[in-house]
């Protein structure tokens, strides 16, 4: 046992229920911001990252016209958020630091758990795991098949699920344990 | 400084905020080609030679190597044409749509999409009267739009330097309208 987070200093439970509450907060606003944007459903993440795709072969040395009619509800349907190449490039850079920062913050509050090793292991896997299967979803779905928007699904429900088993195990060990049990 | 807190940082520093719609698309055509009864889309799939000119000539390729026009029509004659160009700026994509009258020239500009963070700089620059700097401004003419110029001295820096990205797009529409629409 590295520390105790139960055992541990008043003002250090403090900051610690301070930091979970902060990123609680962060994580319910990013769930209302994926709703607006990408939806919770593998076809919401696959219209958002697939993109309508290439309508055919561009030929490398001919320049081609296509036509076709439009429609206003085909120009509304263009209104969908949808994030190319170059934008999801710029997200990964940006975001997957900050998601590997917040899953090593969490990582260390769970390390101050009582919990079997290799339940710890498992929830330090999970907790990582999380950012990478979202942004592995969004590449394979870009680049491979629209099929893999269900990875994008899984890690962003896995990166909830991590943070409410160490939120829900720290705030119980850390306020709700009596004094006496600890002796 | 660790490399934890400088990551952090930087992260902060960075963080795209997400896109937001300052006019719909169905909207936009109808402030861009009014009265039009027919839309078509022309997509024109960029050969490399070609898209390495386009890239030259305004630092910029679209996305797929595809520029799509949608031309406009009443009663089966052509009223314009418009194109949809996006900007990448550091803080997150901008949207410019830009409509050609029946003869060429830009009948008008609309900022389709900005993000959370520059929505208010781009409102700004739009009150001062930017898009209003580009009406009549024609393919090859030689003239550079000047949007952010007309409007730096009644806007803060933000909204400045987002009207010279906004020129960017209307400069980017000129280049692909004038080399690839007809």
């Amino acid at each position: 046992m590295l520390y105790e987070l139960r055992r541990a200093d008043l003002r250090v439970r403090f900051l610690v229920t301070c930091l979970l509450a902060t990123f609680g907060v962060s994580y319910l606003f990013g769930g209302w911001m994926v709703a607006l944007y990408a939806g919770f459903t593998p076809a919401g993440v696959a219209q958002t990252y697939a993109g309508a795709g290439m309508a055919m072969h561009m030929p490398p040395d001919s320049t081609v016209v296509v036509e076709h009619p439009m429609t206003m509800a085909g120009f509304a349907e263009s209104d969908v958020h949808q994030v190319d190449l170059n934008l999801l490039v710029q997200d990964t850079h940006v975001h997957v630091p900050m998601y590997g920062v917040i899953a090593g913050v969490l990582s260390l509050v769970a390390l101050g758990l009582v919990l079997p090793k290799g339940w710890l292991l498992g929830l330090i896997t999970l907790l990582f795991a999380a950012p990478w299967l979202d942004f592995a979803g969004m590449w394979l779905t870009k680049l491979v098949s629209r099929d893999f928007a269900f990875v994008t699904v899984l890690g962003g429900w896995a990166m909830g699920l991590g943070y409410t088993i160490v939120a829900i195990v720290a705030i119980r060990q850390m306020w709700f344990f009596k004094k006496g049990a600890l002796e | 400084m660790s490399w934890l807190t400088r990551t952090a940082l930087l992260a902060a520093v960075l963080h795209i905020t997400p896109t937001v719609i300052l006019v719909t698309r169905p909207e936009a055509v109808t402030r861009l080609t009014p009265g039009a009864d027919a839309f078509f889309a022309r997509e024109v799939h960029l050969s490399d030679a070609d898209a390495h000119r386009l890239h030259t000539a305004v630092d910029w390729s679209p996305d797929d190597g595809v520029l799509t026009f949608y031309t406009a029509k009443r009663a089966g004659s052509p009223v314009g044409a418009f194109v949809f160009v996006r900007v990448d700026t550091p803080h997150g994509p901008l949207e410019v749509a830009v409509g050609f009258d029946a003869a060429g020239a830009v009948r008008r500009v609309e900022v389709t999409k900005a993000t959370v963070e520059t929505k208010p700089w781009v409102l700004e620059a739009l009150r001062a009267g930017l898009t209003d700097a580009y009406a009549g401004l024609r393919p090859g003419s030689g003239t550079a739009p000047g949007g952010a110029r007309a409007v730096r001295a009644n806007v803060g820096a933000l909204p400045a330097y987002m009207a010279q990205e906004v020129d960017k797009g209307v400069a980017r529409a000129l280049a692909a309208y004038g080399g690839f629409y007809k």
